[in-house]
């Protein structure tokens, strides 16, 4: 049977009897939930660097993983052979791994297509990568022109299109398609002694219109270009236990790292999370409500299904401060005995899928942006955060500034360069004092076990109440 | 349609499309992975994978493109594709494709045990080693996991010159992440095993061995902010040095990424410090004879004694220089370069030694955040880190949630002890214990 997803983009990645044919023999030994993920992707990326076009590379992923489980253990086989025979080779194989008598008797497929909120314009793949190439030059001259002082402007654009087919013996046949765009800016500031570099990465689950849509080149290149000259003059963070005040937009990493990842299934399920167990429980500041949405059309960590065919959803993770829901995936969930949250993702077919964000963020609450700034005696405030990682088992996380300033006496001194944010995450979402008005999103790739994955990070202005800062 | 047939077709429309030279890197991998947690198999992976990647030159100007699937699609996607990216590419140095050196070098083949494992061996080992680190110490409760895995990884060479060159790699991991409590005390600890013999692995050791690391830093707290004197662990050490390799590349200084652009033969470490790098090296982790673009492999010192004897090159990099390449390309959708074996030569002390002669600081045993707390451009670094108290020349109370930070560029002139316990925790790089002079502490 023919399968015609959204008008006219036409996904036929498997045929309804070979896939029934392919789970029926994955599940033959014992196995009691069998699924089969098979993806198409191309991608295209393109690199500038030192003013000119360096490098168009345009790949094509392929390939399929199937799946089983019986009770609490997983086994995951992938291949690129998604023939049939190579489809079958491959439920050999899981089923090879298991030996409790007859499996699970597969359900008639249910076939659907996700439903997706966003209209994609114009699907990256039949956009010539010369009108690419040209979004990358509009960055590269606005970075230039910003300052003498700008030695290097590196700059990546890259566009996915992946098509996935996800089916399983509860009767999941959905196929779905997902485009995303982007483009980071990376512009070094030197003055022959030292360097120092800015960034901008924007990019959304969009086509090229995501030009029009929310990527400016020109902003890009400036602010890249702006950041990397503001820390050549900066001098080194202080070092030290201090009061924090964290910007809107990517500085909603402080919750990915300091408290989702460790609400995760990935490690509550296993009682690892310093969060494990304690639902109903305050965790945060009562001014703390934070939510993992995959809904929002065109950001960037939304999805339609899950990499294990579930609807999307929004989930509220914290209500004021009370922790009221984990993120949960199918394996998850058994572990758990507590039902999904379309929360399965993966990079890809060569990664088995687990819990994981999607557009996570702080929510908007009631205080005042300039005041947390003026009632502050001595701190850091965070303009631009760079990345961060995790122990959830621990709770000790870290993540770095990229663009931060001093502040005295209510009142910004100077720029400061080099500084990192450390600390525990249960202690530190319990000293969020101060929640802004204005929430914004940020674009990011999450690493965990099932790999690398866009997600959006997020929160309106915040002040910790004391963090250690590290710097020298 | 066979992979063989596929090449043999793709270099041939290649050549009537007007890519001219052209070069295929193809490689796959066959794995095998079992994990063991809460004294039972979680969860097993079997994969077998392959990809295909080509270059060609249409006009003069390279083009690049790549594929996992290898049907008669695959084939008219990727010259169409290498033909959209060389019409837009604008590099002054363009890439080589090369015919090939006289010799390569002969790398004797590493004996190994692998196929003869069985997966019910391998889960075994699993579980043993994981049921090891839960015995190993009443504080061990619980755990994140013991891993076995196994891979077979081939790379295959082939161009319209006539090279085709070959390489194939095997090797087990195995590691193990016991978690201890006591009390509102948790620490997470770690051990990680490789090579070629996983019969020779013995799992409980390794279990014991991570049970040990975590709970040693069980009751771990910030030392005050400030100055100390500071030994950074071979496996701390490492991850700054895998961080920061890419000073070293003639690809980022000429592209104004690295301090290091001209300035080799200049004093750029402290004397003590060589570091070199060595495709040769037996067992391992990037051995190969032959480059990304096939070009030769050899080892050569790129710090001696503090002086910068030479950055790391492929034939586009060397070319603009004037210089030979030092088979150092590596292909990751165009051609960039990359260390191989990359390493600190080793001193003569060990980590006690060094402990003794510094007499109180703080030895930092790991570093966390890499990839953000690092900025391999400025060489700023301001990481979260783990350790130890050094007092009276031993180590004493752990050390958690404190910063370590530096600039990697100072840090190499700040170096004033080398140990002797070089090693490659995982990675083909690798480094020994460094006494690193005076370090930025930020605690409570």
């Amino acid at each position: 049977m023919e399968l015609t997803a959204n008008g006219k983009e036409q996904v036929m990645l498997l045929q309804t009897q070979v896939a029934e044919e392919v789970l029926a023999r994955a599940v033959s030994t014992g196995a009691d939930f069998g699924e089969i993920f098979l993806e198409d992707q191309t991608g295209q990326n393109i690199i500038l660097r030192s003013g000119k076009i360096e490098t168009v590379s345009s790949g094509r992923t392929h390939g399929a993983g199937i799946r089983i489980f019986t009770g609490t253990r997983a086994i995951y086989v992938y291949t690129n052979d998604t023939s049939r025979e190579g489809l079958l080779a491959c439920a050999e194989k899981a089923a090879a791994a298991v030996n409790r008598g007859t499996g699970c008797r597969p359900e008639p497929f249910r076939v659907t297509h996700a439903e997706r909120p966003e209209e994609i314009a114009e699907l990256p793949t039949e956009v010539a990568a010369g009108r690419k190439a040209e979004k990358l030059r509009e960055a590269d001259r606005a970075a230039r022109a910003y300052s003498d002082e700008i030695a290097q402007v590196q700059i990546r654009y890259l566009d996915r299109v992946q098509d996935v087919l996800i089916c399983n013996t509860e009767g999941v046949f959905v196929t779905d398609r997902r485009v995303y765009t982007r483009m980071s800016v990376n512009a070094v500031a030197t003055d022959g002694k030292e360097n120092q570099s800015g960034s901008m990465s924007p990019g959304g689950l969009m086509g090229f219109e995501a030009f029009e849509k929310r990527i400016d080149p020109e902003t890009c290149g400036r602010e890249a270009a702006r950041q990397a000259v503001t820390m050549l003059h900066a001098p080194v963070c202080p070092a030290g236990v201090f009061p924090v005040v964290i910007d809107n937009g990517f500085g909603g990493v402080i919750f990915h790292e300091a408290c989702g990842h460790s609400l995760e299934a990935t490690s509550v399920a296993y009682g690892i999370s310093e969060f494990s167990g304690r639902l109903g429980e305050m965790i945060a500041a009562p001014c703390v409500t934070a939510i993992d949405d995959g809904t929002i059309a065109n950001e960037w960590g939304s999805t339609h299904v899950d990499d294990e065919g579930m609807p999307t959803g929004k989930l509220t993770l914290i209500d004021h401060g009370r922790l009221v829901n984990y993120m949960i995936d199918k394996m998850g969930s058994r572990r758990m005995k507590m039902p999904p949250t379309g929360s399965g993702r993966r990079q890809s077919y060569a990664w088995a899928p687990t819990s994981r964000m999607r557009n996570t963020y702080i929510a908007a609450g009631e205080d005042d942006e300039a005041a947390m700034i003026a009632e502050m005696k001595e701190g850091l405030y965070a303009k631009y955060m760079g990345g961060g990682s995790v122990n959830p088992a621990t709770g000790e996380f870290n993540f770095a500034v990229n663009e931060g300033y001093w502040v005295k006496d209510g009142k910004i001194v100077h720029p400061v360069r080099g500084a990192s944010l450390i600390g525990r995450g249960s202690d530190v979402i319990m000293k969020i004092d101060r929640v802004g008005r204005d929430c914004r999103q940020a674009q990011g790739m999450c690493g965990s076990v099932s790999g690398s994955i866009p997600v959006n990070v997020g929160q309106p202005m915040i002040r910790v109440s004391s963090l250690t800062v590290g710097g020298r | 349609m066979k992979i063989q047939e596929f090449m043999d077709r793709l270099l041939r429309a290649a050549g009537e499309n007007g890519i001219d030279p052209a070069e295929i890197y193809y490689t796959d991998e066959d794995s095998f992975s079992a994990k063991a947690m809460d004294t039972e198999i979680d969860s097993y992976e079997v994969s077998a994978s392959c990809s295909l990647s080509i270059r060609g030159s249409v006009n003069g100007k390279m083009g690049y493109a790549s594929t996992e699937a290898f049907d008669e699609e695959a084939l008219e996607y990727l010259i169409r594709a290498v033909r959209e990216s060389a019409a837009l590419n604008e590099a002054e140095e363009q890439d080589e494709i090369f015919a090939g050196d006289e010799c390569y070098p002969e790398i004797a083949a590493e004996e190994d045990d692998l196929d003869g494992v069985t997966a019910e061996e391998k889960l075994r080992m699993a579980l043993t080693a994981e049921k090891a680190a839960r015995e190993a110490d009443p504080c061990i409760k619980q755990s994140e996991g013991a891993e076995i895995q196994t891979s077979a990884h081939r790379a295959v060479l082939r161009n319209t010159h006539g090279l085709k060159l070959e390489n194939a790699q095997k090797l087990y991991v195995a590691y193990a992440l016991p978690i201890a409590k006591d009390g509102d005390a948790t620490a997470t600890g770690f051990k990680l095993e490789y090579g070629r013999k996983l019969r020779e692995l013995d799992p409980v050791r390794l279990g014991r061995e991570a049970a040990a690391d975590a709970v040693s830093q069980l009751h771990a707290e910030p030392v005050a902010s400030g100055e100390y004197r500071t030994i950074i662990r071979h496996d701390a050490m490492q991850s700054l040095l895998s961080t920061f390799a890419g000073i070293f590349s003639a690809e980022n200084a000429q592209q104004k990424m690295s301090l290091l652009a001209g300035r080799e033969g200049e004093e750029i470490a402290s004397p003590l410090v060589s570091i070199t790098d060595d495709p040769l090296r037996k067992g391992g982790l990037a051995t190969a004879a032959f480059d990304g673009e096939g070009s030769a492999t050899f080892t050569k010192a790129v710090v001696e004694k503090g002086v910068l004897k030479t950055l790391l090159h492929n034939r586009r990099t060397a070319k603009k220089q004037g210089v030979k390449t030092t088979g150092n390309a590596r292909r990751a959708g165009g051609m960039h370069v990359a260390p191989t074996n990359f390493y600190l030569e080793p001193g003569e002390k060990t980590l006690e030694d060094m402990e003794r002669d510094m007499g109180d600081g703080l030895l930092i045993t790991d570093v966390s955040g890499l990839h953000a707390g690092a900025n391999p451009i400025s060489g700023d670094f301001s990481l979260l880190a783990k350790g130890f108290v050094i007092r009276g020349g031993r180590q004493e109370e752990p050390v958690e949630r404190i910063t370590v930070a530096g600039n990697f560029y100072q840090l190499l002139k700040s170096i004033r002890a080398v140990g002797c316990d070089l090693e490659f925790p995982g990675s083909s790089i690798g480094s020994p214990s460094v006494d690193a002079g005076v370090m930025a502490i930020s605690g409570k």
